[in-house]
């Protein structure tokens, strides 16, 4: 098994695209795609096969360039290594760019091999967040991913795509900002306290005594920024309705489905496991701001006319629910919160992929034309009830072990002496019958109700659709009947995670 | 004293120069139509002799020459050599700029590589006298070469860069006599030693403050700052070249010496200077998003690196010095890259404003992709060398300590509204054009083309594998 192969191969493959002799060749190109992301998908699974659940850190691997470390001499180098998180979400991310690749094909209509070229680019990218050691290399690979998503975003997407885009790029820049300022406050104090230069995230570690409880609380919020534009937190998340709706389908399935997750590893990796002690201060008001994005992105939701709009924001209610599980700061929210991470990549993956394949027969997403359309596409219905039971949370699908986590952890939780983190939680399963309303308005004004007489050719489900909903449907179920595998998947890297809280 | 061993060991580049601007004028007296394409040679092999004689100043020890106003140590030949570099990437440059009023070609090259050495005295200066007499004759050469182009615009340029200068000299020299009228000496060693020995007052304050607020208009600093965009918009493309690059690295060079040696008794300065930066940052980025012109983006963004290097550079101290020359290599090239890219664009008959850059992504992908990684570059997204010189400066100010933090935020701000103006230009060259079919630019191999992907190249090399030129600047700024 070797790292830098899974990294990096998508990259090379996407510079082989790029090649010019490839240009003309549309159909070549998408199969071609299509080949390699399920043979990374099928080699990224070995991932699980080979992994060893003893060791803390699973196929470490150097990056060096003519046997010189990146940085040599102050410490920073291009390290790789994988835990039970982040094979988890590695594993995703290549699912979803396999899943991606082929719900393009009659979506993208023009510069294929420029298309396919920026999507394998971003999946090198994030798969390089997932898997470094290093905090400048986690850096590096974040920023990385800016530049495919725009250029996908603003030059495949409909309506006001290039001004989504450009609102999408701005407010992940000026995160991550923030967070390089606070990455380096937190290289720098580490350095104060144990005079060695190293930005290696399983060896920082400050003396506690040495460096300021407020200096770390500034480190923490500078990073959590960071992270809380990419969650997103709700006064920092209007970029992300504004690009997935003009976002095209495959690309919006990746946005949900795997960027958004990035965020929430970045918390675990900072501010969990290294910022403890800044953490158990700041707990409350994230408990508090994980509230707001519960309940205020549900109500937000509910008044959207725009399909694609609501499951946007029914995107942001769920992370809401992530968040709320990694500040219960226990074993079980942390580990709810994660399976939550891989229930919302999969459900809000497929349910974008539902809204595109209405747009695609109607053209239109708003709410209000819709209706009735089970009666011509019973199997797509279908499969959009699935994903809409499995989005609410019942139980066998793949969210509801998910959420019960979150909340059981939530009540449980002992990191605060007051009663905090109890009520939030109690409130927000309250609050989670909106989220109930919101998405079943979703299902019964589309599918269900008077069929308008223009829809009446609209066809069902053709063949490649059919693969991909009956295998993101196969996922929601048998995860969902079966969670304990990837529950003892993540539990070893998050006991090692939540060590200062006392597990 | 012995004039021929301080020749030999500290100013052999320079007088090389000297005889390349002697040859180059003396034949614009006589021959100018016929051979006007000797003078590019004539600059070119000059300016190549005086890179390779490097190799034979001394560096170790120091070694001052003539009265010890001048100094040459690893630091200068550092500076030095990047300047020739740059130099060398200029003289190609303005070929074409040249050719079209042949008879002046040897003037043009004559007034350029006077005004490289004149960057040169600068570097090596250890003396005020010297540092006086060379800045003024860079300034000397810069508003001939502006107003070159024999337009209206450039003469307006020329004359707002002079009115400019002269204020700020007047004030720089303000500065000096006050320095002097408190130690006694000019010579930076002296002076050095005077305040090792007394406490600094109020004047020595005062008086630091006039010299550096001279040096901070070649940097483009804030309040003095307001020639920038006119005069690169209305200067020949690869004179802005020039302006944006070898100055800069001069006035930087002796900036750091000064910081060293004079500046650094005070603790007035450095936080004047930072607020300075963090002005101008949030000025030049602001004004940059309105511009329509790609020559006035540039200006705006040479004018707020300026400001990022001064930021880091006003904390003096060993690390911080390292990270801004690396900053500074990275920026030339990624600099002169995008001059070459607009410059290729002018000899095909584009002019440098935004909205005809349109559809260029189809019509030349490999231009766009050479000239995309240098505005990256300049943006600082990943694996170019401006993601890495960032990094590490900004590493350099939070080092400094963690009251620079907020400072450094509002920097931070800044840069995204940098990136939304980079993005803009790579963005509209994607975008289909509706109007026009663009033409195919000449796959010729000019030296803007090489020139455009060799600092492509060079930007991605250096973001890929940083170590050794980090190792470089190290050592070059230990050994200061």
């Amino acid at each position: 098994m070797n790292l830098k192969l899974l990294i990096f191969s998508p990259l090379i493959i996407s510079l082989i695209f790029l090649l010019p002799i490839f240009s003309g060749h549309s159909v070549f190109i998408r199969r071609a795609a299509k080949t390699f992301a399920c043979v990374h998908f099928i080699y990224s699974l070995l991932l699980i096969v080979f992994y060893n659940a003893n060791l803390p850190l699973n196929f470490s691997d150097e990056i060096t360039f003519f046997n010189e470390k990146w940085f040599g001499s102050l410490g920073i180098s291009l390290s790789l290594g994988v835990d039970g998180i982040s094979v988890l979400l590695v594993i995703l991310c290549s699912f979803l760019t396999l899943m991606s690749c082929m719900a393009s094909k009659g979506v993208i209509k023009s510069k294929h091999s420029l298309y396919y070229s920026l999507i394998f680019m971003l999946e090198t990218a994030v798969l390089g967040v997932f898997c470094s050691r290093d905090m400048f290399e986690f850096f590096l690979f974040w920023e990385l991913e800016l530049v495919p998503m725009y250029f996908l975003i603003s030059l495949w997407g409909s309506g006001n795509a290039k001004k989504s885009a450009m609102k999408f790029l701005l407010y992940t820049f000026i995160g991550s900002l923030f967070m390089l300022c606070g990455l380096l406050m937190l290289y720098n104090f580490n350095f104060i306290s144990t005079q060695e230069l190293t930005a290696d995230i399983g060896n920082l570690n400050f003396d506690y005594d040495s460096v300021p409880i407020y200096v770390q609380c500034i480190t923490s919020i500078l990073i959590f920024i960071g992270f809380a534009v990419k969650l997103p937190i709700i006064p920092l998340h209007n970029w992300l309705p504004a690009a997935h709706v003009d976002a095209p389908t495959p690309v919006s399935m990746l946005l949900a489905g795997i960027l958004l997750k990035m965020g929430a590893y970045g918390i675990i990796r900072f501010n969990i496991q290294i910022l403890s002690d800044a953490f158990l201060i700041l707990v409350p008001y994230l408990v508090i701001l994980a509230f707001i994005n519960i309940a205020f992105a549900a109500v937000l939701a509910y008044y959207q006319t725009d399909i694609k709009k609501i499951i946007a924001y029914s995107s942001i209610s769920s992370m809401g629910i992530v968040l709320l599980g990694l500040c219960s700061g226990n074993l079980a929210g942390i580990t709810g919160a994660v399976f939550l991470m891989l229930a919302h990549g999969i459900i809000s993956a497929a349910l974008f992929f539902i809204v595109g394949i209405i747009y695609k027969r109607i053209s239109t997403r708003d709410i209000g034309q819709l209706g009735g359309l089970a009666l011509v596409m019973p199997k797509t219905a279908g499969f959009a009830t699935l994903f809409c039971l499995a989005s609410v949370g019942l139980p066998f699908l793949i969210s509801f072990p998910g959420e019960f986590l979150v909340f059981f952890g939530a009540v449980i939780s002992s990191l605060l002496n007051n009663y905090l983190i109890q009520v939030v939680a109690l409130s927000s399963i309250i609050v989670l019958v909106l989220s109930a309303i919101y998405i079943l308005k979703f299902l019964h004004k589309s599918f269900y109700g008077q069929l308008q007489l223009r829809f009446d050719s609209a066809c069902d489900l053709i063949s490649h659709e059919f693969i991909i909903l009956f295998s993101l449907s196969v996922v929601i179920i048998l995860f969902g009947v079966l969670p304990m595998p990837i529950i003892d998947l993540v539990i070893p890297a998050i006991r090692q995670a939540t060590e200062a809280f006392g597990g | 004293m012995n004039i021929l061993s301080d020749i030999f060991n500290s100013m052999l580049p320079e007088t090389i120069l000297i005889f390349t601007v002697l040859i180059l004028s003396v034949f614009s007296m006589f021959y100018t139509v016929e051979i006007h394409k000797l003078s590019k040679w004539i600059a070119l092999t000059g300016i190549v002799a005086a890179l390779f004689s490097l190799k034979y100043l001394q560096l170790e020890p120091v070694y001052y020459a003539f009265f010890e106003s001048n100094i040459s140590d690893t630091f200068t030949v550092f500076s030095k050599a990047l300047v020739l570099i740059s130099a060398f990437i200029v003289v190609l440059l303005s070929k074409k700029n040249v050719s079209k009023r042949n008879h002046k070609t040897f003037q043009f090259y004559a007034l350029l590589i006077s005004g490289i050495l004149a960057a040169m005295f600068v570097i090596s200066a250890n003396d005020f006298i010297l540092l006086t007499v060379s800045l003024e004759m860079m300034s000397f050469c810069i508003y001939f070469l502006i107003a070159y182009k024999k337009e209206y615009l450039s003469k307006e340029a020329s004359f707002k860069y002079i009115v400019t200068n002269a204020f700020s000299t007047a004030v720089y020299l303000f500065g000096v006599s006050y320095l002097y009228a408190v130690t006694g000496c000019l010579n930076f060693n002296k002076i050095n030693e005077y305040f090792l020995q007394n406490e600094p007052t109020l004047i020595y304050t005062i008086a630091i403050l006039f010299v550096s607020s001279g040096l901070l208009f070649k940097l483009a600093i804030l309040p003095f700052a307001n020639w920038v965009l006119d005069v690169y918009e209305g200067s020949a493309t690869s004179v802005s070249a020039y302006i944006a690059t070898i100055p800069k690295i001069a006035v930087i060079c002796i900036f750091a010496r000064l910081m060293v040696f004079i500046f650094g008794n005070s603790f007035e300065l450095p936080i004047i200077l930072i607020s300075l930066a963090v002005l101008t940052a949030i000025w030049a980025n602001i004004l940059a998003i309105r511009q329509k012109n790609i020559l006035r983006i540039l200006a705006c963004s040479s004018s707020a690196n300026a400001a990022y290097m001064l930021f880091a550079l006003s904390l003096t101290s060993v690390y911080n010095l390292s990270t801004v020359l690396f900053y500074l290599v990275t920026y030339v090239f990624m600099n002169l890259g995008a001059f070459a890219a607009v410059i290729i664009l002018e000899n095909s008959n584009y002019s440098s404003k935004l909205h005809e850059f349109r559809g260029f992504a189809y019509s030349n992908p490999i231009f766009t992709l050479a000239f995309a990684i240098c505005i990256f570059g300049l943006a600082g997204f990943p694996i170019t060398s401006g993601f890495i010189a960032k990094l590490y400066l900004f590493s350099a100010i939070v080092r400094s300590g963690a009251i620079f933090v907020p400072m450094l935020i509002i920097l931070a701000i800044t840069m995204v509204v940098a990136c939304y103006y980079y993005t803009n230009i790579v963005k509209l060259m994607f975008e289909k054009n509706r109007d026009i079919e663009n033409e195919i630019l000449p796959y010729k191999t000019s030296s803007p083309t090489v020139i455009l992907y060799a600092s492509a190249f060079i930007t991605v090399i250096i973001g890929v594998a940083p170590a050794w030129l980090i190792e470089i600047c190290k050592f070059v700024a230990y050994n200061l």
